[in-house]
């Protein structure tokens, strides 16, 4: 696909995937991995949270970490948008790189619904959680479980750019 | 050849590093499991660090040494999954200029660890209570451990490019 080519033959993306330098794919990849542990780091400790870890605490003030889990998530957006372009004619037949977007789909509609969820809880409590709740939570850690090895595995099968 | 290179070439010849090498699903397993540690530690160690800074602090601070066992617990499973990749390519390791700041950050998250009981603060901080405000040098010792181990994380992801690791 010519876009596909662009995208990996444009000067920008030479010098990011060709430059010695560590600021060029060393980095990227990096603040790819740096931005996976705000992300999948915060929102499964939320899921621990609500599986009954800490089960004293208040769920309601897990909710202001789900702007970290945003800048995370939009770090990753980024960096993953530049990691697929320098190498986009192979990526895109990555068999896991299209399993590895529909997890991330779905845990990101999950954190989507956990804020809602989280802010029916009455603040300063630490009330029952309801099953309906748990089953999310679950959820959330098999899907991010499941998006995190198919990134992993994007390195050893397919053919390699 | 240098103590450390002879010891990195002979563990290469041993049958823990033969195995790894020879099970093609060795290394990409143990990559998976030191990510999902790696994501285990910093969200659960990150979850104190943040009550400390303030941003949680509404909650009372002494369940969440209940997330500190998880926390620990992706330690323990990095620090496996971390011996297995050294023990199967010592090569790529013992001379890593990225490797030695890996464990130069690792043993300085340490000591900031033993900081954090030695100077009373983990005693301080577990008595806080829902709205209080940590005592400034556990605001610093937070800080800290965040910067060490986003450090550490730096340095490993670093090691095929200040080094010669893959």
């Amino acid at each position: 696909m010519p876009f596909l080519i662009w995208l990996r033959d444009n000067s920008t993306s030479t010098w990011i995937r060709e430059s010695e330098s560590v600021w060029a794919y060393p980095t990227v990849l990096f603040l790819h991995t740096f931005g996976m542990s705000m992300l999948v780091g915060l929102i499964s400790a939320i899921d621990l949270r609500v599986l009954g870890v800490g089960r004293q605490l208040p769920l309601r003030p897990f909710a202001r970490l789900l702007p970290l889990v945003w800048i995370g998530f939009w770090i990753n957006l980024v960096t993953g948008t530049i990691l697929f372009a320098i190498d986009a004619p192979t990526k895109i037949e990555n068999p896991a790189f299209p399993i590895k977007l529909a997890f991330i789909a779905v845990g990101m509609v999950l954190v989507k619904v956990a804020r809602r969820e989280l802010l029916r809880y009455e603040p300063g409590t630490s009330p029952l959680v309801d099953t309906r709740d748990r089953v999310l939570a679950g959820l959330s850690l098999a899907v991010w479980a499941g998006a995190v090895t198919a990134g992993r595995l994007m390195a050893y099968v397919g053919t390699r750019g | 050849m240098g103590a450390i290179d002879s010891f990195g070439a002979w563990l290469a010849t041993t049958a823990p590093s033969q195995f790894v090498n020879n099970h093609n699903w060795v290394w990409p397993i143990r990559e998976t499991l030191h990510f999902m540690g790696l994501i285990l530690l910093m969200g659960n160690v990150g979850l104190l660090d943040l009550r400390m800074l303030g941003l949680l602090k509404e909650l009372p601070a002494k369940p969440l040494n209940r997330f500190v066992r998880w926390g620990i617990a992706g330690f323990v499973v990095n620090l496996v999954t971390g011996i297995v990749f050294f023990v199967g390519q010592p090569g790529q390791y013992v001379d890593n200029p990225a490797f030695h700041a890996k464990l130069v950050f690792l043993f300085l998250a340490g000591l900031n660890v033993l900081a954090f009981y030695a100077t009373g603060m983990s005693r301080q901080v577990e008595a806080l209570a829902a709205g209080d405000d940590a005592p400034t040098l556990a605001k610093f010792i937070a800080a800290t451990s965040l910067f060490l181990w986003v450090g550490v994380m730096y340095f490993g992801r670093m090691l095929p490019y200040l080094g010669s690791a893959f």
